[in-house]
C-alpha cells in the first residue's frame, strides 16, 4: 500500500456518505451528466488543482436494452396542449432529453411545435410538488385519499353537487374514469372548456349538423383558403398538422391560393398570398357579404368569391372568430361551396377541442350561487385563465389535478398532483378513430400520480394507469404494435351527420372606436407554459419581442396616440389593463392586439434568472412577473368566450418599460437619408412569381473565381437548404435547437443588450406599402462557409473548417477575442459573457450530454449538430453501412412542421439538400462577399394573383 | 580659429550653456524632493490607476458581459483604447530613431521623454488585447509556444497573432533602445550621487561607464545600429495593427488604405502627445532652455503634415466607398456621417482635420498656450477616429436583422481612465527618478548655432 | 592552474545538476494529465487474474465497448454470473477441506473477504462505487464504438490491463497522444486494413 497514488486529498480521506450524492462543490453539472450509465461523485477539495475524483458506480443489475450512453426513442404523445401531436422521446441512461416529432403519426408526421418542444423543460421543473398538498401543507397519498374519501361520502349521502372542471380531454380512458367516478354521485356533471375557445365552432355545428362537432379541417386538399382570423399555421386548433398541409401545397403548379382576414399581423396572415385588414367586428360583415355571392353564384367581381366559386370542394372556409353567427356563416359557406366532405372531415371530426363555454358560464353561476358542493379541476387554471376568477371559496370541497401551485390550485382544498405526461401512461384521441399512446419515458421525479390512478382509488378500485389503459383497449388494438409505433387506427362506426340548413342572424353594424383583440402567442398559449424560461426568451414570430406581452398598435394609432415601443399604455373596457405599446405594422388601425398567457404566477420564479452583476436589471415588471394578465379583458357573455372587446379606450400613462426585441430594423430598405446611391434595398430575401418562376431564369450574376478552390471535399459536404416559401416564423426549430445544443436562457436584461444564445434565429422583414405589409420569414444559422472570414481571423485555430465543410467552433480553445463574431457577415456566431449555466440541478438534467455546456469568454454557434453527425457516422461505420440520405436530421430541421429545412449532403447529387441547391429559385445570402456558404435559401414564392395554383382565370 | 557663425543656424540650445549648467539643470528635479504639483499629479495619476484596476477586476472576474458589448458590436472601447494607446507610442521611435537617422539634431533635447512616453503608451496598449479576451488566462495561447496538443498551434494568418508579435518586439526594441540611450547620463547622475541605494542602483545600471573615448566609440555605433532597428518598427507597428480591421470583410474596415492611414494617425497622435506632456514639463521643471520654440515649431510643423494625411485618408475612403457601386461599403460611410454616430464622426473631423489648420500660422504655434490646448484636441480626435472606425462600421453591418447599438458602461469608461492614470503614473516616477533630458546628447549640440566654432 | 581545476570541477557539476535535472523532467506531468494515476478500488479486483490467467475476453465485462460511446464498468450481476458459484480461491477451499477432515468436522463455506464485499453490496442493494481511472475533459468526446470496431485492440489506449493486478493509467491522454495515433492510423492502417481517422476538431469537441 505504501505507493498510492491520489488525485486530491479528497480521494483519502473518502467520505463514503457523499459517495451517491450527483455531483460535489467544483465538479461541473456535465461530470455528472457525461458519466452516462454512472453516477459520478465528485469529491474534490474546492481549489485542488487537479481534477476531481470521480467515482464510476454501475447498476446491481442493468435493465435489458439498456447500454450507458446509447440514445432510446420512445413513441409518445405530446400533452403540451390537446392537439395530441406524436413524439418520440429521446432518452439517454433514463433521462428524456430531446423530444421529436414522430413520423408514423397523423398529427405530427415527424414535426412538432416550440411548445411541445419546450414542454420537455417542464418535466424538470423544481417549482412542481413533489407530493400532494392537504390544506396547503405537505401530507402522504394515504392521508389525501382517506380525506377525500371521506369528504365524497359525506357529499354523495348529502346529494350534493360533483362538478369536474377540465380543460379538452382528448384520452378515452380519461373521459371513461371520470364517468365512472362521476357515477357514483346523485348530481355530478363533467365541464370541459379551453381558455382558446373554439366553443363557438362546435355550437354552430350543433345548429347546422345537429351535432356538437369539430370538423378536422384538411388544408392541404383546398385550393383556395379564406381565413377569417383563424391563425391556423401559429396557434389554432391543431397548427403542427395544418402547417404541413398547407405547405405541402404552396409550390406551383399546385400552389394554393390563401386569403386572410385579420385585424392582427398573425403568423398565418405573414404567409397569405391576400391580407385584407379587418376588425373583428368587420368579419361578420364580411362573410355575410361573401355569402350572398356564394349563394347567388355571381361573385360581383369579388376575386375571392370567384375562386371559392370556381373551387367547389376543393376550397376551406375558416373563421377563428369564437362568434356563434360568424361560425354559423361559415358553415353556411363552405356547404354551399360543397367543402364538407372534402376539406372538412365531420365524418372522422377533430377531438382536439371540446370545450363548451355555456357549460363553463352555468357551472360558474352555481359556484357563484354556492350550489357546487365538490370541485375536480384538472388540467386548466380558470382563476387566471377567465375574465373573473370563479368563486372557489363557496364549495365545500375544491380538488386540483395542477403539477403545481398556480392561481387556481393554491385555494384548492388538495392538491392531487398529476404526471407529468412524459412520466405517465396515457392515451388520446386527437382525430375520431385515432389513438395516440403516452409511455413513460421516466420513473416520476416526485410523488406524484397520474389522475386516472386518483379517480381509480377514489372510485374504490386502485389500478394503475397501466392496467386502466390496456384495460380500455384490451381487444380493440394490437397493444404492441401500437406502442412501437406510438399510435393505432381504430374503426369507428362513423357516418357524417347531415346539413340541417343555418338560421343566419344579422348582426349590428361594425363598432366604433378600439377593439381590444386577445389572441394567443406562439410561444406562451394558454399560459399553461408561463414558467417555461425557453418560451419566455423565444422570440415572438412576428414583433421578435421576449419576456412581455405588449399592446400591438398600427403604425397610424401609435402616431395618433403619439406613442413609442415601450410607452406603457392603459387599456379601458370596463377593466383596465396597462401595457407596453409596440407599433405593429400591417395591423388594423382600431384594433389593439395583446397576448394572453402572461402574467402568470409561475413566472415570478425569473425574478433571477440570468447573470447578476452590479448593471444587471431584472426579467420580471413591477408586478414581479413577466408580462401583464389580459384575461380580465376577456368576456364570458351568450355563452361564449369572447376574444375581442369592441370600444375600448387607450391612454398614455407616461410610464415607459425597456422591452427587449432581437430586431431593431425591421425592413431591408435602409433608412431614407442613409440610403447610399446604389442598393436602397438589401437583396437579402429573394421573391419570385410563379410567372417568373415557369419562365428560364436569365442568370445574370456569374462570379469569376480568383482563387483555387481551397476545400476540395472527396467525402460528405454538409451543406442545407431553407424554404422562405415555407418557412412560417413558427420557431419550433429555435426551441428544437436549444434543446438539442444546450444553448442557455439569459433573461430579459441580457435580450435587451442584442445578447441572446439562439444559434438560430429567425429574422422577420416586413416590406410593401403600409396599407399591403409583406412579411418574410428568414431562418439564420451559421451558414458554414467555404471561404469562412471567421475562420483566418482566429489568432488561436479555435474556429477552423473541417474535410466535411464544417466550420467547426473549438470551445476548449477559444480565447474569446470576439473578432471571428465582428467578422461574420451574418452575426451567426454567440458569445458567452458570462457564465450562463444555471445550477439548478433538476433543470440541468436536460442538458444533452453529448453537447460541451460552453463555459464564460467563449464563442459558439450553429455546428449543423455536428454531435448527431457524427453518431450518425460512427454507427454507419459499426453496422459496416454507408451512411443514407435522412440518415442525419439535424434539430431544427427535424422539427420543421413545414419542412422547410433540408439538411444533406452536398455532395451526393440525389440527396434533397444537394437537388434543392439546384432548384430554380436557389440563392445564397451575401454570396456577392465570396464567403461561399454551405446555406442555400430557396426564394419566396408572391402568389399575390394565384398564378400558382390550377384555378386561373 | 575663425569665427564661424552662420546666421543659418541658430541655436539649438537657448541660453548659451556650458555643459556643466547642463548637467546642472538636468539632475536638478531629480536631486531635490519633489514639489506640491509634482504630488498633486501623481495623487490624480494614481487614484485614476487604482480605479482602472478595479474596473478591469470587476471585469475580469465577472465577464466580459459588465461591457456595454453585444452579438454585433463586439469590440469597442476595449480596442479603440488599444489602437489609440499604440499610436502614441509611436512618436517616441520616430523622433529618437528616425529624426536620429535624419540628422535631425533638434531632438536631442526632446526623445528620452518621448521614448519614455513611448514604453508606457505601448504597456497601456499592451494590456487591452489582453482583457478583452473573454478568457485572459488564456491568453498566452496567441504566442507559438511548444505544446501537448498535437497539431495545435497559433494561426499566422490572423493579425491578432500579429498584433502579439509587434506589440511585444516594439516594445522590446524601444525599451532597448531607451536603456541604451540612458546609460551615460546614468553614469553622470551615479558620480554625483552621495553613496547610498540609490548611487548603488545607478551605478549598477549605468553597467561600470567610464565616459573613456573607446566607450563612447562604441557606444555611438550601438545606437546608430539600434536606431537603423527601430526604425522599421515605426511603419510596422501600425500597420499590422491596421491589419485587424484590414483583413476583415466588414464594411469600412475592409480598405487596402488601412496602413498608411494607420501609420500617419499613429504619428499624428504621438507627436500631440509629446507636445502636451513637453509643453507642461518645460513649464514645471524649468526647462525652457533646452524645449524651446523651435521644438515646439517643428512638432507643430510635423503635426500639420500628419494632419493632412489624416485628412487626405478620410476624404480617400469615403471616394472610394462611393466609387465603389458596393451598397454596404457606401451605406457605412453614409452611417458615419448621419447615423446615430454622426457626432462621434464630427468630432473626430473636427479635432483631427479642421482645428490643425490653425498651425499654418506663425503666430499660433507661438503661442505655447493655444498649442497644448491644440494638442489636447488632437489626442481626443486620435481616438474618436479609432472609435468610429470600429462601432460605426460594427453597429450597422450586412443584415439589417442585425443591426444593433452601442451605449459604453462605467466599467469601459473607468478602465479608459485607468490606462491614462496608469500612463502618467509612470511618467510622472520618471519624471523624478531619470534625467528627462538625454544631457549627454545635449551637451554635444550645445555649440550648435552658438558660434563657439567647436565641431560644426 | 587552480581555476582550471576549478572550472573542470564546475563543469562537473553543472552537468551532473543537468542529468539529474533532466531525470526530473522526464517524471514531470502537467497539471491534467493524470497518466499512471492508479487508485486503490473498492474491491481488489485483479484484471491480472480475469484478463490475464483465466483469458476472460474484454468485452464480455465491458460489454458497452462495441455498442455503445463507453465501455462501461459491469454491473454486479455480471460478476454474479460466474461468483455466485465461485466464492474463494482453490487454494484457501483445500486448505479448508484438509482442516476439516483433521478435525474430523464438516468443512465450512470459504468466502474470500475480497468477494464478500461483492456480495455485501448485492444484498445491501448498495452498488460498488469503483474510482474511475481513464476521464477526459468535459469537452472531449471519445468513442469507443468507433475504435473497437475499427479494430483497435484495447491495450492500445489502455496497456497491458491483463498484467495488472491493479489497473493504472498507461498513456497520457493528450491531445498530441491521440492525434499522433490517428495520424498513423490513416498512413499504416489497423490490421492491414485502410481506414479514416478524422484528424478534425468536431471529431472530438463538440
Amino acid at each position: 500500500m505504501e505507493n498510492q497514488y491520489w488525485r486530491s486529498l479528497a480521494e483519502r480521506e473518502q467520505p463514503a456518505a457523499q459517495e451517491l450524492e450527483f455531483d460535489g462543490p467544483g465538479n461541473s453539472r456535465r461530470d455528472f451528466l457525461k458519466a452516462a450509465g454512472f453516477v459520478l461523485a465528485g469529491t474534490a477539495l474546492s481549489g485542488c488543482a487537479r481534477a476531481p475524483v470521480e467515482k464510476a458506480i454501475p447498476h446491481l443489475d442493468q435493465p435489458g436494452g439498456v447500454i450507458a450512453g446509447r440514445a432510446q426513442f420512445y413513441a409518445s404523445t405530446c400533452g403540451a396542449c390537446p392537439a395530441g401531436c406524436g413524439l418520440l422521446a429521446k432518452v439517454r441512461d433514463g433521462r428524456p432529453i430531446k423530444l421529436e416529432g414522430n413520423p408514423d403519426q397523423a398529427i405530427s408526421r415527424g414535426a412538432s411545435c416550440a411548445v411541445g418542444q419546450a414542454s420537455l423543460l417542464g418535466l424538470y421543473d423544481s417549482l412542481r410538488l413533489k407530493q400532494p398538498l392537504a390544506h396547503g401543507k405537505p401530507a402522504a397519498w394515504e392521508q389525501v385519499d382517506r380525506e377525500i374519501a371521506a369528504r365524497l361520502a359525506e357529499i354523495r349521502k348529502a346529494g350534493g353537487a360533483v362538478r369536474y372542471l377540465s380543460g379538452t380531454i382528448t384520452s378515452p380512458t380519461k373521459l371513461e374514469m371520470i364517468g365512472r367516478f362521476l357515477a357514483q354521485f346523485s348530481d355530478a356533471r363533467h365541464v370541459m372548456y379551453d381558455a382558446l375557445s373554439v366553443s363557438a365552432i362546435l355550437d354552430a355545428h350543433e345548429q347546422t349538423h345537429g351535432a356538437r362537432i369539430l370538423p378536422h379541417y384538411r388544408f392541404a386538399a383546398a385550393d383556395v383558403i379564406a381565413s377569417f382570423d383563424a391563425d391556423f399555421l401559429g396557434t389554432w386548433i391543431s397548427p403542427v398538422e395544418f402547417a404541413r398541409d398547407y405547405a405541402s401545397r404552396r409550390l406551383p403548379p399546385e400552389m394554393s391560393w390563401h386569403v386572410q382576414f385579420e385585424g392582427r399581423m398573425s403568423v398565418t396572415g405573414s404567409k397569405a398570398d391576400l391580407r385584407v385588414k379587418a376588425a373583428p367586428d368587420e368579419i361578420l360583415g364580411r362573410l355575410e357579404r361573401l355569402a350572398e355571392r356564394i349563394e347567388a353564384n355571381d361573385p360581383a367581381g369579388d376575386e375571392l368569391a370567384a375562386r371559392l366559386l370556381r373551387a367547389r370542394g376543393r376550397s376551406l372556409v375558416v373563421c377563428g372568430l369564437n362568434d356563434l353567427a360568424a361560425q354559423v356563416l361559415t358553415n353556411h359557406i363552405n356547404h354551399l361551396l360543397g367543402n364538407y366532405g372534402a376539406t372538412l372531415d365531420i365524418e372522422r371530426p377533430s377531438l382536439q377541442r371540446r370545450g363548451n363555454d355555456r357549460a363553463l358560464a352555468d357551472l360558474l353561476a352555481e359556484l357563484q350561487a354556492g350550489r357546487v358542493a365538490a370541485l375536480f379541476i384538472d388540467g386548466v387554471n380558470p382563476a387566471a385563465e377567465l375574465p373573473a376568477a370563479p368563486a372557489l371559496d363557496r364549495a365545500k370541497l375544491v380538488v386540483s389535478f395542477a403539477g403545481s401551485v398556480d392561481e387556481t390550485s393554491q385555494h384548492a382544498h388538495y392538491i392531487c398532483p398529476d404526471h407529468h405526461y412524459l412520466e405517465s401512461w396515457a392515451d388520446a384521441e386527437p382525430v375520431r378513430g385515432l389513438i395516440s399512446f403516452t409511455q413513460p419515458t421516466i420513473r416520476p421525479l416526485n410523488r406524484t400520480r397520474a389522475v386516472i390512478e386518483s379517480l381509480a382509488v377514489w372510485v374504490g378500485q386502485p389500478a394503475s394507469a397501466y392496467e386502466l389503459i390496456r384495460e380500455h383497449w384490451k381487444d380493440r388494438i394490437d397493444w404492441d404494435r401500437a406502442l412501437e409505433k406510438g399510435c393505432a387506427e381504430v374503426n369507428v362506426a362513423a357516418q357524417a351527420p347531415r346539413w340541417m340548413g343555418a338560421k343566419l342572424q344579422r348582426r349590428a353594424p361594425a363598432a366604433e372606436g378600439y377593439t381590444a383583440v386577445l389572441y394567443p402567442a406562439v410561444g406562451m398559449l394558454d399560459g399553461r407554459h408561463a414558467g417555461n424560461p425557453w418560451l419566455h426568451e423565444l422570440p415572438d414570430p412576428i414583433t421578435k419581442t421576449v419576456w412581455d406581452n405588449c399592446a400591438l398598435l398600427s403604425p397610424k394609432t401609435a402616431a395618433a396616440l403619439g406613442v413609442r415601443d415601450g410607452d406603457v399604455v392603459r387599456i379601458e373596457g370596463g377593466v383596465a389593463v396597462e401595457l407596453p405599446a409596440v407599433v405593429q405594422p400591417g395591423q388594423h388601425d382600431r384594433v389593439i392586439a395583446v397576448a394572453l398567457g402572461y402574467g402568470r404566477k409561475a413566472s415570478e420564479r425569473f425574478a433571477n434568472i440570468g447573470p447578476r452583476w452590479t448593471g444587471s436589471k431584472p426579467t420580471v415588471n413591477e408586478n414581479g412577473r413577466v408580462g401583464v394578465n389580459a384575461s380580465p379583458l376577456l368576456a364570458l357573455e351568450g355563452g361564449l368566450l369572447r376574444y375581442e372587446r369592441c370600444g375600448v379606450m387607450i391612454a398614455t400613462t407616461g410610464r415607459r418599460i425597456e422591452l427587449a426585441s432581437t430586431q431593431a430594423h425591421h425592413t431591408l430598405s435602409v433608412p431614407t437619408h442613409l440610403a447610399p446611391p446604389d442598393g436602397k434595398v438589401r437583396p437579402i430575401i429573394r421573391e419570385i412569381t410563379p410567372e417568373e418562376l415557369g419562365k428560364p431564369p436569365e442568370h445574370a450574376e456569374h462570379h469569376e473565381e480568383l482563387w483555387p478552390d481551397d476545400h476540395p471535399y472527396t467525402g460528405h459536404r454538409w451543406g442545407m437548404a431553407v424554404d422562405l416559401n415555407a418557412c412560417t416564423g413558427c420557431s419550433a426549430c429555435v426551441i428544437a435547437c436549444q434543446a438539442e445544443n444546450n444553448t442557455p436562457v439569459v433573461g430579459k436584461d441580457e435580450m435587451r443588450r442584442r445578447r441572446g444564445m439562439h444559434w438560430i434565429r429567425i429574422d422577420r422583414y416586413y416590406s410593401g406599402p403600409p396599407d399591403d405589409v409583406r412579411v418574410a420569414h428568414q431562418p439564420m444559422m451559421c451558414q458554414q462557409c467555404d471561404h469562412a472570414p471567421c475562420e483566418t481571423v482566429c489568432p488561436t485555430l479555435a474556429t477552423v473548417h473541417s474535410d466535411e465543410g464544417l466550420n467547426q467552433q473549438v470551445y476548449n480553445r477559444c480565447v474569446g477575442t470576439r473578432y471571428c463574431a465582428n467578422n461574420c457577415p451574418y452575426k451567426a456566431r454567440r458569445f458567452n459573457w458570462f457564465n450562463y449555466p444555471s445550477n439548478d440541478k433538476l433543470a440541468n438534467l436536460v442538458l444533452n450530454p453529448d453537447v460541451t455546456v460552453r463555459s464564460r469568454g467563449v464563442m459558439e454557434k450553429c455546428t449543423f449538430c455536428v454531435q448527431r453527425i457524427q453518431e450518425a457516422k460512427i454507427e454507419a461505420k459499426r453496422l459496416g453501412v454507408p451512411l443514407k440520405d435522412g440518415d442525419i436530421r439535424v434539430a431544427c430541421e427535424q422539427s420543421c412542421p413545414a419542412d422547410a429545412i433540408v439538411f444533406g449532403d452536398l455532395n451526393d447529387p440525389n440527396s434533397r439538400a444537394s437537388r434543392l441547391a439546384q432548384d430554380a429559385r436557389q440563392y445564397r445570402v451575401l454570396e456577392e462577399l465570396n464567403v461561399r456558404p454551405a446555406v442555400h435559401y430557396l426564394k419566396v414564392i408572391r402568389n399575390r394573383n394565384g398564378k400558382g395554383g390550377q384555378d386561373h382565370g | 580659429m575663425a569665427e564661424v557663425c552662420s546666421p543659418l543656424r541658430l541655436p539649438l540650445i537657448a541660453g548659451r550653456k556650458q555643459p556643466a549648467a547642463v548637467t546642472e539643470d538636468v539632475c536638478r528635479p531629480m536631486l531635490r524632493p519633489p514639489s506640491i504639483l509634482w504630488w498633486a499629479g501623481f495623487a490624480l495619476a494614481f487614484s485614476l490607476l487604482l480605479m482602472g484596476v478595479a474596473a478591469v477586476g470587476y471585469q475580469i472576474a465577472t465577464g466580459v458581459g459588465v461591457w456595454g458589448l453585444n452579438t454585433t458590436v463586439g469590440w469597442a472601447f476595449d480596442i479603440t483604447n488599444f489602437v489609440f494607446w499604440v499610436g502614441i507610442g509611436h512618436a517616441g521611435t520616430l523622433i529618437s530613431a528616425i529624426l536620429f537617422l535624419f540628422r535631425q539634431k533638434w531632438r536631442t533635447s526632446v526623445n528620452r521623454s518621448a521614448e519614455a512616453m513611448t514604453l508606457f503608451a505601448v504597456m497601456c496598449a499592451g494590456i487591452f488585447p489582453i482583457i478583452h479576451t473573454g478568457r485572459p488566462w488564456l491568453a498566452f495561447w496567441l504566442f507559438p509556444y511548444p505544446n501537448f496538443r498535437g497539431p495545435l498551434w497559433i494561426n499566422f494568418r490572423s493579425p491578432l497573432a500579429w498584433d502579439a508579435f509587434a506589440i511585444s518586439t516594439y516594445f522590446l526594441i524601444s525599451a532597448v533602445f531607451w536603456y541604451i540611450g540612458l546609460i551615460p547620463d546614468l553614469a553622470t547622475i551615479r558620480d554625483r550621487l552621495k553613496p547610498g541605494l540609490r548611487q548603488r542602483l545607478f551605478a549598477i545600471f549605468s553597467l561600470g561607464w567610464n565616459g573613456s573615448y573607446r566607450v563612447w566609440r562604441h557606444y555611438e555605433v550601438l545606437y546608430l545600429l539600434l536606431a537603423g532597428l527601430a526604425t522599421p518598427l515605426v511603419v510596422s507597428v501600425h500597420t499590422i495593427v491596421s491589419w485587424d480591421f484590414a483583413t476583415s470583410v466588414i464594411p469600412g474596415w475592409h480598405a487596402t488604405i488601412f496602413p498608411p492611414y494607420f501609420v500617419a494617425g499613429a504619428i499624428f497622435s504621438g507627436i500631440a502627445m509629446v507636445l502636451t506632456l513637453m509643453l507642461v514639463a518645460r513649464k514645471t521643471m524649468g526647462l525652457e532652455d533646452y524645449i524651446t520654440q523651435r521644438h515646439v515649431d517643428a512638432m507643430c510643423k510635423l503635426l500639420l503634415l500628419t494632419s493632412g494625411i489624416v485628412a487626405l485618408a478620410y476624404a480617400t475612403e469615403f471616394f472610394t466607398a462611393l466609387y465603389s457601386g458596393n451598397p454596404y461599403e457606401q451605406f457605412v460611410f453614409m452611417n458615419r456621417a448621419k447615423g446615430p454616430f454622426a457626432w462621434a464622426y464630427w468630432t473626430m473631423v473636427g479635432c483631427n482635420v479642421l482645428i490643425p489648420q490653425l498651425l499654418w500660422f506663425e503666430r499660433v504655434r507661438r503661442r505655447l498656450v493655444i498649442v497644448f490646448l491644440l494638442s489636447l484636441f488632437i489626442n481626443v480626435g486620435m481616438w474618436f477616429e479609432r472609435f468610429v472606425i470600429i462601432v460605426t462600421s460594427l453597429h450597422r453591418d450586412f443584415l439589417p436583422a442585425n443591426w444593433s447599438g452601442y451605449t459604453p458602461t462605467i466599467y469601459e469608461i473607468a478602465t479608459l481612465l485607468g490606462s491614462f492614470g496608469l500612463f502618467f503614473t509612470c511618467f510622472l516616477i520618471f519624471c523624478r527618478v531619470l534625467p528627462v533630458i538625454a544631457m549627454g546628447e545635449v551637451k554635444a549640440v550645445l555649440s550648435h548655432g552658438n558660434g563657439k566654432g567647436g565641431h560644426a | 592552474m587552480r581555476s582550471r581545476v576549478l572550472t573542470i570541477v564546475l563543469g562537473i557539476g553543472v552537468a551532473f545538476s543537468l542529468v539529474v535535472l533532466a531525470s526530473r523532467a522526464s517524471m514531470f506531468h502537467l497539471p491534467a494529465n493524470h497518466q499512471g494515476y492508479e487508485p486503490v478500488q473498492p474491491i481488489a479486483y485483479s484484471h491480472r487474474l480475469h484478463a490475464g490467467e483465466l483469458q476472460i475476453d474484454c468485452k464480455y465485462c465491458h460489454f458497452g465497448a462495441e455498442k455503445s460511446r463507453y465501455a462501461g464498468i459491469p454491473p454486479a450481476s455480471v460478476c454474479m454470473n460466474c461468483h455466485q458459484f465461485i466464492k474463494a480461491p482453490l487454494g484457501a477451499i483445500r486448505a479448508e477441506d484438509e482442516l476439516a477432515a483433521q478435525e474430523g468436522r464438516a468443512p465450512r463455506e470459504v468466502v474470500s473477504p475480497e468477494l464478500s464485499r461483492l456480495y455485501d453490496a448485492v444484498k445491501q442493494h448498495r452498488p460498488v462505487a469503483w474510482t474511475r481511472i481513464h476521464s477526459l475533459p468535459d469537452f472531449v468526446y471519445f468513442d469507443h464504438r468507433a475504435h473497437v470496431n475499427a479494430g483497435v485492440v484495447c491495450q492500445q489506449c489502455h496497456g497491458p490491463v491483463e498484467t495488472m493486478e491493479r489497473v493504472r493509467q498507461v498513456s497520457d491522454l493528450s491531445m498530441g497522444w491521440c492525434v499522433n495515433c490517428h495520424r498513423d492510423a490513416n498512413e499504416k492502417g489497423i490490421g492491414g486494413r485502410r481506414v479514416n481517422a478524422s484528424i478534425n476538431c468536431s471529431t472530438c469537441h463538440y
